[in-house]
């Protein structure tokens, strides 16, 4: 199996703000892109931010790691963050192994 | 009128031995059959067997099986083990073990056979059955039909007397022993054969005369196989042999003579060498990091299992000679070693030796150096009076080559061990080389990382894993390489009370910060065990403490606490370990939240027994997320399927399949840190070997860097 997708940031734009959807390997290598576009979507004034991890198919420990900083930089600086679950297995195990499954503000991907 | 040496035998035989002519009657009937049968002899000569010993219900099978035979039918039953019930006098059935034989004597037959009681044998005694059963089997009839059995026998089989004197040898004792003929073995003091040997046991330990089974039986000592290892003197042929004797009694119970079958497991335990060895040598190599002592690691390595002397030689761009590392059997060696060296060219001869494998890539064996070699490649007088002196028997020269890229050499001579190097010695070696090479190159490529962070890097590792009483433990520890200062994975062990605990986990950060983060973690583990027992509650604490930090500051943790048989085990946010017993791979524990990450959690205590001989690796998430050329994960399932084949459970046996499965897969260098650490819980089998190789000081270690190499402790020297 080669690696399914390349790591792509799509940003799709709601009545309530904007989505960023993420597939690929969000890990060491990746991580800084994702920090990066999300720091210049709220840097423009988005107030309600939405991560679809649904097509995410790898995600390490320092991925992870980011969402916790948004979620706690979210609630800090009083702006929405909702994070979509991914479908693959290999990049939700993580999430519940960690807990980070239940104590995110997850929700589940909606079907296509 | 004197018995013959068969009725000798048959008189003094722990075996029941009944004979019956053609009609089923009794004609011999020996004192272990009136033993066995509860019968005298006299009772018995003269009836019917099938009266006497064959159970009512089986008696018509037995009068038809004889009858068929007697009219040319097939003698199936006979000349083979069976097990049949027999009956005693006193009509009570019992399991026998017997076998049967005909003899023809030109007008009749008649038939033999050796039975014994097996109602309450043990293994030992089977043992001793079977070798017994050989020999009466042989010697029924006549010494010529002895002759030709045992004489045909693979094994190598001796009688001796009382004096040790040989009474019989088959011919593949007299080549083994290396005699042109028996009248030859058997006027050689037996003293005289063992000196044209170097004899040792499997821990390397002398073996004297009186440690031979057949002498210990005749010491009146019991005497379990002894697994030797023999180098003849004369030729430096090494071979492995199994001993095993077992005595021929006299009618008072006294040891007569004792019989000894030596059976040659050469090959068999070469190739379990092999496989140890390789274990080991891939745990050593994989896991260092240091330039120098990989070198020396590599040169350690092969002394004493290969040779006597290794010297690894590295090749610079010139094709000379760039960084040397030298082992030897006895230390005290080297500084010949090191003077030979100052004799030897800056410029290696592309056309022999070194040079030669240099250029070319190929392997050389000399089996046999003759002194008209050391003159010839004497420099001067001295030079040559130090070649002499390491007493040079064989050498090797094999390649380490990565890929088409010849990066040196080893060298592996033998000397005082008297043993001829052979092409088994090659494979091997360049099985090592193999290895070697990719050690080498790794150790180069992490030897350029920043001194600051090796530094750093030493604050977060134990400097050596502690001694466990009942337990072995190895590590193995490969830090991110690209982009990251410090990697975040550490490791610790320390004992508290009659516990231990242990812990490992991942600070998900890198750099400076990340370094001073494990320190917190590691102090506050340690600090907090003092007063508290549960796993779970000092992740809790971790937790807490890593909550009350400015910035985000999160960590997985996986805490095990050992008490004597128990383990019990807490996860927080990091991959569960794994537990090895002797048949399958499991995970221990129950997921937890990371810590320092989230509100109003909790974590849970899982605990097991223990068990011996099984093997508990806690491992951080490098090795699973480790990637491969094609965007792959290294993943649980192929971490799973490598622990599944490793061959024995030992700490060091799991961390080198674990490493060197990780090595096949990655192909370039690690994104992540990478840690891992083996429990071995000791069977009482492996801790009374490594109690005895402590004791002898057989299994010499390598030198170990307890923190970064895959180091088996609780046997070291």
């Amino acid at each position: 199996m080669v690696r399914p997708t390349e790591f792509k940031i799509t940003r799709g734009d709601t009545q309530t703000g904007v989505t960023l959807s993420i597939s690929g390997d969000l890990d060491l290598g990746t991580v800084p892109v994702l920090a990066e576009s999300v720091e210049r979507h709220l840097g423009d004034g988005v107030e309600t931010l939405t991560l679809d991890l649904g097509e995410l198919s790898f995600m390490d420990s320092t991925g992870l790691r980011l969402l916790i900083e948004l979620d706690q930089q979210a609630r800090r600086e009083g702006w929405d963050l909702t994070l979509i679950r991914p479908r693959h297995e290999t990049a939700s195990t993580v999430l519940k192994a960690t807990g980070a499954d239940s104590a995110l503000a997850f929700k589940d991907s909606p079907e296509r | 009128m004197a018995p013959t040496l068969a009725e000798f035998i048959i008189d003094r035989a722990y075996s029941a031995v009944v004979s019956m002519d053609d009609r089923g009657v009794v004609t011999a009937w020996n004192p272990a059959a009136e033993n066995v049968f509860g019968l005298k002899r006299d009772q018995a000569v003269g009836r019917p067997v099938a009266d006497l010993i064959v159970p009512e219900r089986l008696r018509a099978a037995h009068a038809e099986g004889l009858r068929r035979f007697l009219a040319g039918g097939e003698g199936r039953i006979l000349d083979r083990r069976l097990e049949l019930t027999g009956l005693r006098a006193d009509g009570t059935e019992f399991p026998v073990e017997l076998t049967i034989s005909a003899l023809h004597d030109g007008s009749h037959w008649s038939f033999h056979s050796f039975i014994r009681d097996i109602t309450e044998r043990t293994e030992g005694e089977r043992e001793r059955e079977r070798l017994v059963e050989e020999l009466h089997r042989a010697l029924r009839g006549s010494e010529r039909r002895f002759e030709a059995i045992v004489g045909s026998l693979g094994d190598a089989v001796t009688i001796r007397d009382r004096e040790h004197r040989f009474l019989y040898a088959n011919p593949a004792a007299v080549a083994q022993l290396g005699f042109a003929s028996w009248e030859e073995l058997r006027d050689t003091p037996p003293a005289a054969i063992m000196d044209e040997y170097l004899v040792t046991g499997e821990d390397g330990r002398e073996i004297r005369m009186e440690d031979i089974p057949s002498v210990r039986i005749l010491n009146g000592e019991t005497a379990e196989p002894l697994l030797i290892r023999t180098v003849t003197r004369d030729s430096g042929r090494e071979r492995w042999n199994l001993l095993k004797a077992a005595p021929l009694l006299d009618e008072a119970g006294e040891v007569e003579a004792t019989i000894m079958i030596i059976e040659d497991v050469t090959e068999q335990k070469r190739v379990e060498l092999q496989g140890t060895f390789l274990a080991e040598a891939s745990a050593l190599l994989a896991s260092s990091l240091d330039y120098q002592q990989t070198l020396r690691n590599v040169a350690e390595l092969a002394v004493p299992e290969v040779a006597d002397w290794c010297a690894v030689d590295l090749m610079d761009e010139d094709g000379d000679r760039d960084s040397v590392a030298v082992a030897h059997v006895d230390p005290a060696r080297l500084e010949l070693a090191r003077e030979l060296r100052g004799y030897e060219p800056e410029r290696l001869d592309p056309d022999q030796g070194l040079g030669l494998v240099f250029r070319t890539g190929e392997s050389l064996l000399y089996p046999e150096i003759p002194d008209e070699l050391l003159v010839e490649g004497a420099v001067d007088e001295r030079h040559l009076e130090l070649l002499r002196a390491v007493g040079f028997r064989s050498a090797l020269v094999v390649p380490v080559r990565l890929g088409e890229r010849i990066l040196g050499a080893l060298t592996l001579v033998t000397s005082d061990s008297g043993r001829v190097l052979d092409e088994f010695d090659q494979q091997l070696a360049e099985q090592v080389a193999a290895r070697a090479a990719v050690a080498i190159e790794n150790s180069r490529l992490y030897s350029q990382r920043s001194s600051i962070a090796r530094t750093l890097q030493q604050s977060l590792l134990p400097e050596q894993l502690p001694e466990i009483p009942g337990y072995e433990l190895a590590s193995f520890y490969l830090p991110a390489m690209e982009g990251s200062l410090v990697g975040g994975d550490f490791y610790d062990v320390w004992p508290v009370g009659d516990s231990w605990l242990v812990i490992i986990g991942d600070v998900t950060g890198k750099g400076v910060d990340a370094a001073a983060l494990t320190s917190l973690v590691r102090h506050t583990m340690r600090t907090a065990s003092e007063f508290l027992t549960s796993p779970a509650e000092l992740l809790a604490r971790v937790d807490a403490t890593l909550k009350q930090r400015p910035t985000l500051s999160v960590c997985t943790a996986l805490c095990v606490r050992l008490s004597d048989d128990r383990a019990t085990v807490a996860v927080g946010g990091h991959p569960l370990p794994l537990y090895l017993t002797r048949d399958r791979v499991t995970t221990l524990g129950e997921h937890g939240p990371l810590l320092g990450a989230f509100a109003d959690v909790a974590w849970d205590d899982v605990t097991v027994e223990f068990e011996a001989g099984s093997t508990l690796l806690a491992y951080t998430d490098g090795i699973t997320d480790a990637i491969d050329g094609s965007g792959r994960r290294f993943g649980v399932e192929r971490l799973g399927t490598a622990l599944e084949h490793v061959g024995d459970r030992r700490a060091a046996s799991v961390i080198a399949s674990l490493a060197s499965a990780l090595a096949r897969f990655q192909t370039g260098a690690h994104a992540d840190d990478t840690a891992a650490i083996a429990l071995h819980r000791l069977s009482p089998a492996e801790a009374l070997k490594n109690a005895t190789d402590a004791r002898t000081g057989a299994n010499n270690g390598h030198g170990h860097d307890g923190r970064l190499a895959g180091a088996r402790h609780g046997q070291t020297n």
